[in-house]
C-alpha cells in the first residue's frame, strides 16, 4: 500500500545553482558549479563557497539574508501551486528548518556590547522578529501552526517530516515546509576549525574528497492534503509518502561508524510509506564530501538498497547549505521524479574502495515512481524522506 | 645545545599537558596522570576526533603552528612525546 | 497522553523534590550578580547552582558540554528516574527539545574566539556546543536514546508545539515514549537585552498579577517530561489537550488557571481578559524567574498539584486588579488545570492538564 494522500503542489528553490527551479535544473543539466571566494563578508579564510549572487528584484526584509532566501523560495512554491501570497482563507502550517536564523550571532552587536557595555538593539529586534517560521507565517497571514526546526544539517528534512505529521493529523490542510540558511561567518569559521571544509571544490563520494564546501539557499515545498487540493481545483502527481528519523546516541560531531541510526531512519520512512527498498528508484544522498559522512552513508545505502541503487549528491552544485539542505534536496528529488532525470553527481571521479556504491556520473533517466532523500546531521540526527509520483493510468 | 633542547622539550610537554587538560575539559586529570608515551587517542587517554581538531587549534594559538592534512599526521598526534617533538622541531624550522 | 515522569532543574534546585519544596515555601529572594552594563549595581537573577550540574556519572560522555546542555541532561535524566522506567528499549524513545534562545552563551563565546584569536583559530568544541541541537545530542548520548530527535525554536510557543508534536509522534507510532522539554540559560548579553527592552524587578519580586507595568528577573533551567500513551503506576497526570492560536473549545470547566506572566511582555493585560472570577488563578514565575519557555515550569507545577491533590498558593500575592488568586497552599480536589500563555501578537496557547484516571488511557 502506498500512501499518496499528502500531495506536493508547489516547489521553490534558490541556491548558487539558480534563483528558481528552472534555472537550477539548467545548471544541473550543464554541470555548472557556481562557486568562488566569499564576497558576503571580509574574511581571512580562503575556502571556496557557493553564494547566491543576485536576488530577484522585490522588496524583501533588509539585513536578514536567511529570511530573504526563504521568502524567495516560498514565493516560487506558492506561484507554482497557484496560490496567492496571502493565505488567510486556508489553514496553512509553516515548518522551516534553519541554523543561522535561530541564533543571535551578530558580530558588530556583540563587539559593541563587549567593548562599550552597550549596543544597538536593531540586530536584536531583527532577531526577535525574525524567527523563520513565525515570520513567514505572519507574512502570509496563516492561521495554522508555525514552527522552526533547528536540527542542524537535517533541519530541512525534519521540517518536512513535521509538516507531514501535521497534515496527516488534521492540524492544517496546507503546509509550507523546507529550510533556509545564509552563508554566515560563524559556521564558516566553525566548520573550518572542525577541519571538514575542502580547500577545493567538493567531491562527494570520491576517493580523494577533502571535505565540504559551504553554500546558502532555501528549498520550500507546498504540501497539502488531496482533499484541500481538490477543493481549490489544484492537482499534482507528486506526493510525500514517508518520513523517518533516528538518533545515533554516539557523538556530538562524528556520525556513528556503523550507520545504524541512518539505517533506522530509512527503514522507518520505508515502513511509514508502506514500500519495499526495491521500489526506491534513486537516492538524493546527503553526500557532503567529508571523509566520514560519505563512507557511513554509502555503506548504509548499500546495505539497504544493494550495489545497483542510483545515488547522487547535489552538494557539488549547491555546496552544503546546512539547515536549507534538506529542503533544497527534497525539491530536487521531486523535480527529478516529475521530469524523469537526475543530474550527474558532480565532483565524483574515482571510486573509493571503502564505499561500496558509486554515484551516477552523467545525467540519467529515471522511470520509477519513488525516491529517497537523506540527511545526516551534526549531533547524530538522521532523517529520511520518501517522495512518489503517481503514474498516469 | 643538546641539554637546552632537552629542557625545552620538557617545558613544551608540561605546557601541552596543561593546555590539553584545560582546553579539552579533561576533568579529574592532573598533568602527572598523563604519561609522555601514553596514546592520546583510543585506549590511552581516550581522546576522539573532536579533541584532535581542538589540539590543532591549541597548536595554532599557543605555538603558531599550522597543522594541515590531519588524517596523515597521526604519527604526530600519537602521544605527548610525539606532539612535543613536532612542536620543538617546527618552532625551530619556523623561526 | 500520560505524563510518566518529570525532571526539573532551576534556581529552586535539582529534581522534583526541590521544585515541590519551592512551591510550598513560596517566594525566595533571587541571587544577585554583578553585570558589566550596570556599573556599581548588582542585578537579580534566578540562576541554577553549578553544583547541581556536576554529576560525574551522568556527564561521563559530556565533559565538553556547556551549562545549557548539562542542565538539560540533568532534567531529562531526572524525568526518566522519576518515571521508574529507565530500562525500556531506548530505540522506542524520542526526544523533542524546545528552546527560545538556545546556546546563546556559547555562541557569544564563539564570537569571543573570532574577535580574540581570529577566524582560523576558533575552538571547534565551542562551535559544536553553540549549535541548537547540541542539547538533544548530549541527551541522546548520555541516556542512550536512539529514537527520533528534534530541536525546535519559537519565541513564545515552542514548548506547546513540541508537546503537540510529541502527541502526533505517539499517535503515528514513531515512538512509544517521548522525552519532551525545554532548556534556557541565563547570560550576560541576554540580561542586557532584557534590561534594555523591559523593566527589571529591582526589588527582586516578579509581580505576575500586575499586568502593566511588568517586572522581570531572568531565570534559567530545564524541564523535561516523559510522555506516552502507555500507562504506569507512576503516571503523574495527563496532557488532555493543547490548543494553539485560539478558536477551539476547551475540554470543560477547569479548577485552576495557571498563567505565564513573568514580565517578558511589557504589557500582560491580555491575560486578564482570559480569566474568570469563578476560577482561581496562579502564576509561579516568581520561583523560577522570567524564562521564554517558562510554560514548561508552570506546567510542572500544575502536574504536581494534580498528582498531590494540593493547590500551591501564589508565591507573590500582589493583586491590584482584585483577581481570584490562590492565596494559600491547601489540600483540595484538582481535576483539570488550564495553563495559559500569550505571545507578543496577542495570540494564545493553552495546555490542559487532567488528573490521571484509574482506567487505562
Amino acid at each position: 500500500m502506498i500512501t499518496d494522500n499528502i500531495i506536493i503542489t508547489g516547489l521553490g528553490v534558490i541556491s548558487a545553482a539558480g534563483n528558481n527551479l528552472p534555472e537550477t535544473l539548467d545548471s544541473f543539466s550543464r554541470g555548472k558549479r557556481n562557486a568562488g571566494k566569499v564576497s558576503l563578508f571580509d574574511t581571512s579564510l580562503s575556502y571556496p563557497v557557493f553564494e547566491v549572487k543576485t536576488f530577484p528584484e522585490k522588496n524583501y526584509p533588509e539585513g536578514q539574508r536567511t529570511l530573504r532566501l526563504a521568502l524567495i523560495a516560498v514565493d516560487e512554491a506558492l506561484k507554482d501551486a497557484q496560490l496567492e501570497d496571502e493565505l488567510s482563507e486556508y489553514r496553512v502550517g509553516v515548518c522551516l528548518g534553519t541554523t543561522v536564523a535561530s541564533q543571535l550571532n551578530d558580530l558588530d552587536f556583540y563587539k559593541s556590547y563587549r567593548d562599550h557595555g552597550s549596543a544597538s538593539m536593531v540586530p536584536v529586534d531583527r532577531y526577535l522578529k525574525g524567527n523563520l517560521a513565525e515570520f513567514v507565517s505572519r507574512k502570509i497571514k496563516s492561521k495554522g501552526p508555525s514552527l522552526t526546526v533547528v536540527n542542524a544539517c537535517s533541519s530541512g528534512t525534519d521540517a518536512i517530516g513535521v509538516a507531514l505529521s501535521w497534515l496527516n493529523n488534521g492540524l492544517c490542510d496546507i503546509a509550507i515546509a523546507g529550510g533556509a540558511d545564509e552563508l554566515n561567518r560563524v559556521p564558516f569559521c566553525g566548520f573550518g576549525s572542525l577541519g571538514i571544509v575542502s580547500p577545493d571544490l567538493c567531491a562527494p563520494f570520491d576517493r580523494d574528497r577533502r571535505g565540504l564546501n559551504l553554500g546558502e539557499g532555501a528549498g520550500v515545498m507546498l504540501i497539502e492534503t488531496k482533499g484541500s487540493a481538490e477543493k481549490r481545483g489544484a492537482a499534482s502527481d507528486l506526493y510525500l509518502s514517508g518520513y523517518g528519523s533516528a538518533s545515533d546516541s554516539y557523538h556530538l560531531t562524528a556520525p556513528r561508524p556503523d550507520g545504524a541510526g541512518l539505517e533506522a531512519a530509512i527503514h522507518k520512512a520505508l515502513a511509514y510509506s508502506g514500500i519495499r527498498p526495491q521500489e526506491i528508484n534513486f537516492v538524493n544522498a546527503h553526500g557532503t564530501a567529508t571523509p566520514d559522512n560519505d563512507v557511513v552513508e554509502g555503506r548504509a545505502l548499500h546495505r539497504i538498497f544493494g550495489p545497483g541503487v542510483k545515488i547522487l549528491s547535489t552538494k557539488g552544485y549547491t555546496g552544503h547549505t546546512l539547515g536549507a539542505a534538506g529542503g533544497i534536496e527534497a525539491v530536487f528529488t521531486c523535480a527529478a521524479l516529475r521530469d524523469g532525470w537526475i543530474p550527474a553527481s558532480i565532483g565524483f571521479a574515482n571510486k573509493d574502495e571503502n564505499i561500496p556504491v558509486v554515484p551516477v556520473m552523467e545525467k540519467t533517466t529515471i522511470n520509477g515512481c519513488c525516491a529517497l532523500s537523506t540527511s545526516l546531521a551534526f549531533g547524530g540526527n538522521n532523517a529520511a524522506l520518501i517522495f512518489g509520483r503517481r503514474l498516469k493510468a | 645545545m643538546q641539554k637546552n633542547n632537552g629542557q625545552e622539550l620538557a617545558e613544551i610537554k608540561k605546557t601541552l599537558k596543561n593546555l590539553l587538560i584545560k582546553d579539552l575539559s579533561l576533568e579529574d586529570i592532573t598533568p602527572d596522570d598523563i604519561r609522555d608515551d601514553d596514546a592520546l587517542f583510543g585506549e590511552g587517554l581516550g581522546l576522539d576526533s573532536l579533541d584532535a581538531v581542538e589540539i590543532v587549534v591549541i597548536l595554532q594559538r599557543n605555538f603558531g603552528l599550522e597543522v594541515k592534512d590531519l588524517e596523515n599526521r597521526k604519527d604526530v598526534f600519537y602521544s605527548i612525546d610525539t606532539l612535543a617533538k613536532y612542536v620543538l622541531e617546527n618552532k625551530k624550522n619556523g623561526s | 497522553m500520560n505524563i510518566l515522569g518529570m525532571g526539573v532543574i532551576s534556581a529552586c534546585g535539582r529534581g522534583v523534590d526541590y521544585f515541590e519544596k519551592a512551591l510550598n515555601e513560596g517566594w525566595k529572594k533571587p541571587s544577585e550578580i554583578e553585570v558589566p552594563h550596570l556599573k556599581n549595581r548588582k542585578s537579580p537573577v534566578y540562576q541554577v547552582d553549578l553544583k547541581d550540574v556536576s554529576e560525574k556519572n551522568l556527564f561521563k560522555k559530556m565533559r565538553r558540554s556547556d551549562k545549557l546542555s548539562k542542565m538539560a541532561v540533568v532534567a531529562a535524566s531526572e524525568a526518566f528516574r522519576n518515571s521508574g522506567l529507565e530500562n525500556m528499549d531506548k530505540r522506542t524513545v524520542g526526544i523533542i527539545v524546545a528552546t527560545a534562545f538556545g546556546a546563546h552563551v556559547t555562541t557569544f563565546n564563539l564570537l569571543d574566539d573570532i574577535l580574540d584569536h581570529g577566524e582560523a583559530e576558533v575552538s571547534p568544541t565551542v562551535f559544536s556546543n553553540s549549535v541548537h541541537n547540541a542539547v538533544a545530542s548530549y541527551i541522546s548520548s548520555a541516556l542512550g536514546i536512539r529514537g527520533p530527535s528534534l530541536t525546535v525554536t519559537q519565541f513564545y510557543f515552542s514548548f506547546h508545539y513540541a508537546l503537540q508534536l510529541s502527541r502526533l509522534w505517539l499517535d503515528e507510532e514513531r515512538c512509544d515514549y517521548v522525552l519532551v522539554g525545554v532548556a534556557e540559560q541565563y547570560g550576560e548579553v541576554l540580561r542586557y537585552i532584557y534590561d534594555t527592552k523591559l523593566t527589571m524587578a529591582g526589588d527582586g519580586i516578579i509581580r505576575p498579577f500586575n499586568f502593566k507595568p511588568t517586572y522581570q528577573i531572568p531565570g534559567e533551567g530545564a524541564a523535561f517530561f516523559l510522555v506516552s500513551k502507555r500507562n504506569s503506576d507512576n503516571v503523574l497526570c495527563k496532557f488532555e489537550n493543547i490548543l494553539i492560536g485560539g478558536g477551539a473549545e476547551g475540554p470543560g470547566p477547569v479548577d485552576l488557571d495557571i498563567i505565564d506572566t513573568d514580565g517578558i511582555l511589557a504589557d500582560e493585560s491580555v491575560y486578564e481578559r482570559s480569566l474568570s472570577k469563578d476560577v482561581p488563578v496562579a502564576a509561579y514565575s516568581p520561583v523560577f524567574g522570567s524564562v521564554m519557555t517558562g510554560s514548561a515550569f508552570n506546567c510542572a507545577a500544575g502536574m504536581l498539584m494534580l498528582k498531590n491533590q494540593i493547590r500551591y498558593g501564589n508565591p507573590v500575592k500582589d493583586n491590584p486588579h482584585g483577581l481570584n488568586i490562590l492565596n494559600d497552599t491547601r489540600n483540595g480536589p484538582v481535576e483539570l488545570i488550564r495553563c495559559i500563555r500569550y505571545n507578543c501578537y496577542g495570540s494564545n496557547a493553552v495546555i490542559y492538564l487532567r488528573k490521571k484516571s484509574l482506567a487505562n488511557d
